[in-house]
């Protein structure tokens, strides 16, 4: 099976989950003191998704969301976007929007995004009704999905529902985009000089 | 922005996003520092950023609008033997005679049956035809004026229907050919990544070395320059650099080919002929190599890039270090990155940041803390009069009231064809144009096509560098009008080739090279970084980082390579997740893996405590992994 690589960006407040909902889908794991300055470059994981693999580059915002700070670099080449809110927090539900507006500003103009209600474990001190963020994941035409990275509820089901989204592959030979990424070995294909 | 207040202690604050200022992040953060990395601009990258067109529109009005500093009284923050060390919020000296024009129409012509865009169609009248108004955009009146066209663009409207037919490119050589207007400029503006400054990566250079070791590579995409070309007789010509190019080369004489492959075999060698040349001009070493002119114009322009009186040693340097370049990656000695250099200043934050480093935008310092007795910052004083404490201060120059004895000339143009139609209308090409008269400046100039991300298809981007003499609209304006169209051409029936200008604009920017670091009277752990220097490398800013982060962090390691992530193991205790954080921070261990398939992100507790050094040992396989290409 042929494995695409897909990159996928964490957007939303700090502390509604980003990292823990990484944490849980790549590693089954959840830490309640998870650092919140130390992202990751990247973390990867591969899900089969029809006749392909889905190798998932996720990245997280390494805190720079904190004081607004978020690169325009971060959003180059993502395939989705996820947008975490935290349903107890009716402040970060609010902030959706500004988020939405920076993804449409920086990020590219085909990327799937995908609005993640965190800590629906805690839902007796919600503040963020369900259908009120339903309806507006639906107005931006956007997947939406209440988690728990806590308690391992619909994260995995989070990045299926992205990859079902992921438009097919297009013959990759039409689009031939040379560019490349550095490595230590001198690509092989390249011509020998004088 | 939330009232957040940032931690009050640090090891290292760092003003200033530019390459220098990031690396240096990068290095400290990377090695355990606690960074705060701060920068006044609500952008990153300084005068290295790159913006969308409406972007730059913004960044041109706020050049010209003079920022009024509050000097405000912060001796309260003060403690026992402290003096407080004023720093310059503003920058105003670093980028000056700033021209802006636009040759396009204003608004759409008629559109045709192909674009079926929703906004032309409302659109009541029509402009005449044809009428190519030169707004010239100098002042800040006619600024303002580019940013109400720019509001009067619907928010969040898709750009989608108005983009031009990649097929647009195709009949580019037709004199009939549809010009870009102003408003599809602006629709199409975050499209664009229009660099402030001009440089490629040398392939064997120090930041293609410091990306790759540092694995910071990982963040970023390049583009071979596919081609060197040069500017002679009004002629534009191709530069053969392979084996390859000088074989297929049709300008070259047989005899003058063997030439060149005889002289570029032997040059990578010293030689005792070419020592006797030291000190004197390397054109008279190629004069005295008898190559003729043709050769001497390629080698010496192109090859070398010096100028006729750089001493032979130099330019021989030069010239190897161009062949050395050749073949690694591709055809020529240069990289670009995709989506513009903006990007490389932004992946070395990220590197900070995903180690731990503190980021924040649109935020200053306005005064040091200084031990009067150890002449030692101690703290600074932040733009919400928070007084942060760090053990080193590492900032931007225009900071700190350095000097600016050289400036550098810039034009940067938005234009309709490449100076080269071939066969394929995706060529990035770097260009040598020699002085026009002896003693004048040579212009470089770095041709972007729309697969590098920074510009629109059906359009290329064209960036022009040389030492400034006067102004940069006097420096360039004859180059630009020399190889390009404006509505200002004469000769109409002279002109069908060459590229007409849709937009372009001219400044002068400091040249860090020339700026004087040493000598201030700053306390001792405070470490200027200056801004671009005017070559076309990247060799001043790396080796500047390197050297303020040996002297912050003598013993350390400068950037060694940041894990893969599929090295990152999580010491998960299995079944008990959040059992082991009694320790007060959980644990990450690293590990090497040695088979890599499907399987391998399924991670698998670890527990030896070997981090630092799996760290830093490189995985070279890995890497190759990662090749997209
Ligand atoms: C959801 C998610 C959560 C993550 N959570 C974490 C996390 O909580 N912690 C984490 O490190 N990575 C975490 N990562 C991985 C990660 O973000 C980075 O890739 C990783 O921090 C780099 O690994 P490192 O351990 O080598 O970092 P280091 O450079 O080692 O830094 C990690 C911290 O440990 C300290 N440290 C480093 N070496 C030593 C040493 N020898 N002794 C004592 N202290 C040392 C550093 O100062 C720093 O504060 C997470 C990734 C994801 C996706
Ligand atoms: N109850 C609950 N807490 C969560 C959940 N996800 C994250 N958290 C907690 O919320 C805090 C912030 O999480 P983090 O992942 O660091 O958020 P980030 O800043 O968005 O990356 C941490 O204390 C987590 O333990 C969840 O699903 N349920
Ligand atoms: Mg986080």
């Amino acid at each position: 099976m042929a494995i695409r690589e897909l990159k996928v960006c964490l957007l939303g407040d700090t502390g509604v989950g980003k990292s823990s909902i990484v944490c849980r889908f790549v590693q089954d794991h959840f830490d309640h003191n998870i650092s919140p300055t130390i992202g990751a470059s990247f973390l990867t994981k591969t899900v089969p998704s029809g006749h392909e693999l889905h190798k998932f580059l996720i990245w997280d915002t390494a805190g720079q969301e904190r004081f607004h700070s978020l690169a325009p670099m971060y959003y180059r080449g993502s395939a989705a976007a996820v947008i975490v809110y935290d349903i107890t927090k009716l402040d970060s539900f609010q902030t959706l929007k500004k988020w939405v507006k920076e993804l449409k500003e920086h990020g590219p103009e085909d990327i799937v995004v995908a609005i993640a209600g965190n800590k629906n474990d805690l839902g007796d001190i919600r503040e963020v009704p369900m259908k009120e963020a339903k309806e507006f994941a639906e107005s931006i035409e956007a997947i939406f999905i209440e988690t728990s990275a806590r308690n391992a509820v619909n994260v995995e089901e989070l990045f299926q529902k992205i990859s079902k989204q992921i438009p097919p592959l297009e013959n990759p030979e039409v689009e031939s985009n040379d560019s490349f990424k550095l490595t230590r070995q001198p690509s092989s294909t390249a011509r020998r000089c004088c | 922005m939330a009232a957040e207040d940032l931690p009050s202690e640090f090891d290292v604050v760092i003003l200033g996003t530019g390459l220098a200022e990031s690396v240096v992040a990068a290095a400290c953060s990377r090695v355990g520092q606690r960074v705060l990395h701060l920068d006044r601009r609500s952008y990153y990258a300084a005068n290295w950023a790159s913006f969308t067109f409406n972007g730059l529109l913004t960044w041109i009005q706020e050049q010209n609008e003079s920022q009024t500093e509050e000097v405000r009284d912060w001796s309260s923050l003060l403690e026992e033997g402290e003096e407080l060390l004023h720093l310059s919020d503003t920058d105003s000296a670093s980028i000056t005679n700033l021209q802006v024009f636009c040759y396009t129409n204003e608004e759409d012509e008629e559109e045709e049956a192909e674009s079926a865009d929703p906004l032309n169609t409302t659109e009541e009248e029509k402009p005449e035809e044809f009428s190519h108004d030169v707004f010239i955009r100098s002042d800040f009146q006619t600024v303002t004026f580019l940013n109400q066209s720019q509001a009067a663009q619907t928010p969040g409207e898709e750009p989608e229907a108005a983009r031009p037919h990649p097929s647009a490119a195709q009949s580019q050589s037709e004199p009939t050919r549809k010009k870009l207007s102003y408003a599809q400029l602006v629709k199409e503006g975050r499209r664009f990544n229009i660099d402030l400054v001009s440089k490629l990566l040398f392939s064997r250079g120090s930041l293609v070395d410091l990306l790759i070791k540092s694995n910071v590579s990982r963040y970023a995409e390049f583009k071979n320059v596919t081609r060197i070309l040069t500017y002679r007789h009004g002629n534009m010509e191709q530069v053969p650099c392979s084996r390859a190019d000088v074989f297929a080369s049709r300008q070259l004489l047989v005899v003058e080919k063997r030439k060149l492959m005889r002289f570029l075999n032997s040059c990578m060698e010293e030689t005792e002929e070419q020592q006797a040349y030291n000190g004197r001009p390397y054109l008279d070493f190629l004069r005295d190599q008898q190559l003729g002119d043709n050769l001497q114009h390629f080698l010496l322009h192109s090859i070398a890039m010096v100028t006729e009186d750089t001493p032979t040693e130099e330019g021989l340097a030069s010239t190897r270090h161009f062949l050395r370049c050749l073949g690694r990656y591709g055809n020529t000695p240069f990289l670009f990155p995709v989506y513009g250099l903006g990007e490389i200043p932004q992946c070395f934050c990220r590197m900070c940041a995903v180690f731990g480093g503190t980021y924040c935008l649109r935020h200053s310092v306005h005064c040091l803390i200084v031990d009067r007795d150890t002449n030692r910052c101690r703290a600074v004083i932040d733009s919400r009069g928070q007084r942060i404490s760090c053990s080193h201060f590492v900032v931007e120059d225009g900071c700190v009231g350095s000097d600016r004895k050289k400036m550098a000339t810039r034009a940067v143009l938005i234009t309709d064809a490449s100076v080269l139609p071939g066969e394929s209308d995706q060529q990035v090409s770097m260009v040598t144009v020699p002085p026009a008269a002896a003693g004048g400046p040579t212009v470089k100039m770095v041709e972007l096509c729309s697969s590098t991300m920074t510009c629109v298809p059906g359009t290329y981007l064209v960036h022009l560098t040389c030492q400034s003499t006067g102004s940069a609209h006097q420096d360039l304006s004859p180059v630009v009008t020399m190889m390009f169209r404006t509505t200002e051409s004469e000769e109409p029936g002279n002109e069908h080739g060459r590229p007409f200008v849709l937009w372009c604009f001219y400044f002068n920017m400091a040249d860090g090279s020339a700026v004087e670091v040493e000598g201030h009277q700053l306390p001792c752990n405070v470490y200027v970084c200056s801004g671009p220097d005017g070559s076309l490398g990247h060799e001043h800013a790396v080796k500047q980082a390197e050297f303020i982060f040996h002297k912050i962090l003598p013993d350390e390691d400068f950037c060694p390579p940041a894990p893969n992530p599929e090295d990152i193991i999580y010491d998960g205790d299995e079944g008990a997740a959040g059992q082991e954080e009694n320790q007060g921070e959980q644990e990450i261990y690293l590990q090497n893996h040695t088979e890599h398939n499907a399987e391998e992100e399924e991670m698998t507790p670890k527990t030896t405590k070997e981090k630092d050094k799996n760290q830093s040992r490189p995985q070279t396989h890995r890497n190759t992994r990662s090749m997209q290409h």
